[in-house]
């Protein structure tokens, strides 16, 4: 499936641990999708990957103040993707 | 799905919280490694033990190509499926030559149906390949009665010589294709197939890594020549449904021509822009799925070769007979 994760870590609470949690979701997250702005990641991943990226950020984030969204589509044709302002393509497979 | 990586531009290939990052001095990107499936390394790269190390755990193969875009070796990272008993009934099936013998035939028999099954393609589209059509058909019939492997090359390769003598007729471009040349490649058409067939054969080497076979142990090619040759087998098969079709689809729609290629030495080579648009077009293919008709599911190209693997490993652990892959749509 084709997802979009976003998410928002809490860090006026406390700066430091906020701080923590922001990073190590960020490492996580970029092992397993593609980072296409700040906190948002875009890719295809299968149901078993999903799961696993949900259990490593699950040991992270609190869920009384930090939240994460994911958009699922089975196919990326039913996302039509449009660009305003620069246009990048950062799920491409060639470098 | 995992994805195939390709790395032209220089740089170097890092291993960065515990995913990849690929850095120069313009950019620097990250690649989400739970996605890669292998990586291929076209630009000057350089990476270090650590990354090695990495790429190892996440069973990632890298193929490496040189300057001149041809094959150089792949980074085959340690088997991590072993089967002793699988590997043992592999050497049995090489080195009794009856055995040897079927599963070779088999290799050659699903690559020449797939061969013809192009030609009655065009055929059905008006250009007349009854003549060619024929004489092979008559050569695939041979190919259950030779007694020794050296014989079914022969056979294949006179198969092949009628093949690519069709090319001309169905190709809209003046390619001028009169034999097929390797080391090095004398013509432009040349070069561009030997660039297309040792993508198949990489491809076939990383499924082959997920399987329990020993890519070293061959059945038709020769295992001593310091190569996977059992890639090469498998590869046979492949070549006419997905290399030789991308091949026709690339040239007819003028999308490589004879402007693709620049000439070095005694070498033709392929632009890098050229080889980019190849890549491009050889992933989308390997992504095509098709309706399988035993799985009852749709299935990738790229599962196509990973399934000829398992049925191969099947054949071996005598459980059931193998068959070669042949198109049937």
């Amino acid at each position: 499936m084709y997802v979009i994760l976003i998410y928002d870590i809490n860090i006026e609470e406390d700066n430091k641990k906020g701080q923590r949690i922001l990073n190590n979701s960020f490492k996580i997250c970029k092992k397993y999708l593609n980072h296409v702005q700040k906190s948002v990641f875009e890719g295809e991943i299968d149901k078993a990957q999903l799961e696993k990226l949900h259990a490593e950020l699950n040991r992270y984030i609190r869920k009384d103040l930090d939240s994460v969204i994911i958009f699922k589509s089975n196919n990326p044709r039913w996302l039509m993707k449009d660009f305003w302002g620069i246009k990048e393509d950062k799920t491409s497979n060639f470098f | 799905m995992k994805r195939s990586y390709y790395l032209f531009s220089n740089g170097e290939l890092k291993r960065r919280d515990n995913s990849l990052i690929i850095k120069n001095t313009r950019t620097s990107k990250y690649i989400p490694v739970e996605d890669v499936n292998q990586i291929y390394v076209f630009g000057e790269i350089s990476f270090n033990s650590k990354l090695t190390n990495f790429l190892f755990q996440n069973n990632i193969t890298v193929h490496f190509f040189n300057y001149y875009g041809y094959y150089s070796g792949s980074f085959y990272p340690r088997e991590n499926l072993l089967s002793g008993d699988v590997h043992l009934k592999q050497a049995v099936n090489h080195l009794n030559f009856h055995k040897r013998l079927l599963i070779a035939k088999e290799f050659i028999n699903s690559a020449s149906f797939n061969i013809s099954r192009n030609l009655k393609y065009y055929n059905r589209k008006g250009i007349t390949l009854e003549f060619q059509i024929k004489e092979i058909d008559f050569l695939r019939k041979k190919i259950n009665n030779v007694n020794s492997i050296e014989e079914l090359m022969g056979i294949e390769g006179n198969i092949r010589k009628i093949y690519y003598s069709t090319w001309d007729f169905f190709i809209n471009q003046n390619i001028n294709f009169k034999k097929r040349e390797k080391h090095p490649p004398k013509n432009w058409i040349n070069s561009l197939i030997s660039f297309i067939n040792s993508l198949i054969y990489t491809t076939t080497l990383t499924e082959i890594y997920h399987t329990h076979l020993d890519p070293t142990i061959s059945f038709l090619h020769s295992p001593s020549e310091r190569r996977y040759s059992l890639s090469l087998d498998i590869s046979e098969i492949f070549k006419p449904i997905v290399g030789d079709r991308l091949i026709f689809s690339l040239l007819n729609k003028n999308m490589i021509t004879h402007e693709s290629f620049i000439e070095e030495f005694n070498h033709i080579i392929l632009k890098d822009s050229a080889k980019k648009i190849i890549l491009k077009e050889f992933d989308e293919r390997l992504k095509q799925t098709i309706k399988h008709k035993k799985l009852n599911k749709k299935v990738s190209y790229r599962r196509l070769f990973r399934l000829e693997c398992y049925k191969l490993e099947k054949h071996v652990t005598e459980d059931t007979k193998y068959e070669g892959f042949k198109i049937w749509w």
